[in-house]
């Protein structure tokens, strides 16, 4: 080898931006930013990292933030700097919302400007931004955006945007019968494994990523016990 | 994967890491990292265990481990730090030795030791993602998270920090209570990754 790797420093690293696919560079300047816990790597600079409930970020959270049940999940990081963000050698890539809202796997949603709003989705395990700014999402694999109507694989969605209406697709074969029914329970007798799909009809954009491997659950702890609130413990 | 030109020369390299060769091969384990005695003790107290075969021959050596990105650093008589466990393969004109960390070992959960390799030459470290090298200066310090440290090198002080308070403990806390701060003149390897770690979670 010939040449060395390209060594950064702060002058060099890049603003708001990837520094190669695995870790994803923000730049503070005074700004605030909110992030998943434990998605920073490294760091130039004075930048302070606080839980949700530090009190001086009442306003900043009572603007962005309406998430409880994520809230042991994310920290505020601000000050003066230039930060390294990654997750597990996942890919990661930022995104622009301009007067937008998308919906993503909580798992997946690494750090965002808190000129978006988070809110929960009504699809359990699933957060929604809404509003004018940048986020930085993780797939595993690269993130391909297809247009509704589309079918996709459960384990391949990472999130949609613009609001196309998702709902579950069963395969015939789970309807047809007494057998088709304990074939499509058990695998007896064989299945190919794609006989459920989420289904997204309306306009929009649904992102999926290249492989079935999920990125963890962030726990979302329960929904509030309420007549008509999908999701619930039963 | 790494492949290294052998022309009758050797290589350290990770025991059991060769996963093909084209030529004229032998591999030799080395007892407690090829470091003669006083180095195969040190490791033994200290607990930084490398487990190091010698190579050489000639032809083409592959070498890989549980698919990790590997990265060549060149050395010119300088010192690197690296953890055992992610060192690959060492040209067999460096050094390598064993060095007390303090307390940044202890937050990785990776043994208050780490490995020193020094000399001229090349060494590949092992990261999972590809490494960022980040340059230290006086008017930069760097700090970086215990999980993704693999590697620095060069005049390069370091000391821990700790956020823990006591919103740490009513489950409010930052998610980076422990830091290692970088200050000095030097490069510092990281990977797009945490291991866990004892503090990772705080």
């Amino acid at each position: 080898m010939t040449h060395g790797p390209v060594i950064y420093d702060p002058t060099t690293l890049p603003v708001d931006d990837n520094v190669n696919a695995y870790t994803f560079c923000v730049d503070l300047d005074g700004s605030q930013w909110f992030l998943q816990k434990g998605k920073m790597i490294a760091f130039y600079g004075a930048i302070e990292f606080n839980g949700i409930g530090h009190g001086p970020l009442d306003n900043l959270v009572r603007s962005s933030f309406h998430s409880p049940l994520h809230a042991s999940d994310w920290v505020v990081a601000q000050g003066k700097g230039k930060m390294l963000l990654a997750d597990r050698a996942f890919d990661v890539n930022s995104f622009d919302l301009d007067e937008g809202n998308l919906t993503i796997r909580s798992g997946n949603l690494l750090a965002f400007q808190p000129s978006l709003r988070l809110k929960q989705s009504i699809v359990p395990g699933f957060v929604t931004l809404i509003g004018t700014g940048k986020f930085v999402a993780a797939s595993n694999g690269e993130v391909v955006f297809m247009e509704p109507p589309i079918r996709v694989d459960p384990q391949a969605l990472v999130g949609w945007a613009d609001c196309p209406s998702p709902c579950h697709h069963y395969d015939h074969g789970y309807l047809r019968g007494f057998l088709g029914g304990v074939r499509g329970l058990t695998g007896l007798g064989g299945t190919s494994g794609e006989e459920h799909q989420f289904e997204f009809v309306g306009a929009g954009t649904v992102l999926l990523q290249s492989s079935e491997a999920l990125l963890d659950e962030r726990a979302t702890g329960a929904v509030p016990r309420q007549d008509g609130v999908p999701g619930q413990a039963r | 994967m790494l492949a290294v030109d052998l022309t009758g020369d050797a290589v350290k390299a990770k025991n059991g890491s060769m996963v093909a060769y084209d030529g004229q091969m032998t591999f030799k384990k080395m007892t407690g990292g090829g470091e003669g005695l006083r180095g195969a003790v040190t490791r033994r107290l200290t607990g930084e265990q490398m487990a190091v075969m010698e190579v050489r021959g000639q032809g083409v050596c592959y070498f890989a481990d549980r698919a990790s990105d590997i990265n060549l650093v060149r050395l010119h008589g300088d010192k690197l730090h690296v953890e055992a466990s992610n060192l690959l393969c060492t040209d067999a004109a460096l050094r390598t030795g064993t060095t007390f960390t303090g307390l940044r070992g202890a937050s990785q959960g990776n043994g208050l030791f780490t490995t020193v390799v020094e000399g001229t030459g090349q060494a590949a470290l092992m990261s999972e993602g590809p490494a960022v090298v980040l340059r230290v200066a006086p008017q930069f310090p760097l700090i970086v998270d215990p999980g993704a440290y693999i590697a620095h090198q060069g005049q390069l002080n370091q000391s821990f920090q700790s956020g823990v308070n006591f919103r740490t403990f009513i489950g409010e806390g930052s998610g980076e209570a422990f830091q290692i701060r970088f200050e000095g003149d030097g490069l510092v390897y990281v990977q797009p990754s945490e291991r866990n770690t004892i503090g990772g979670n705080l």
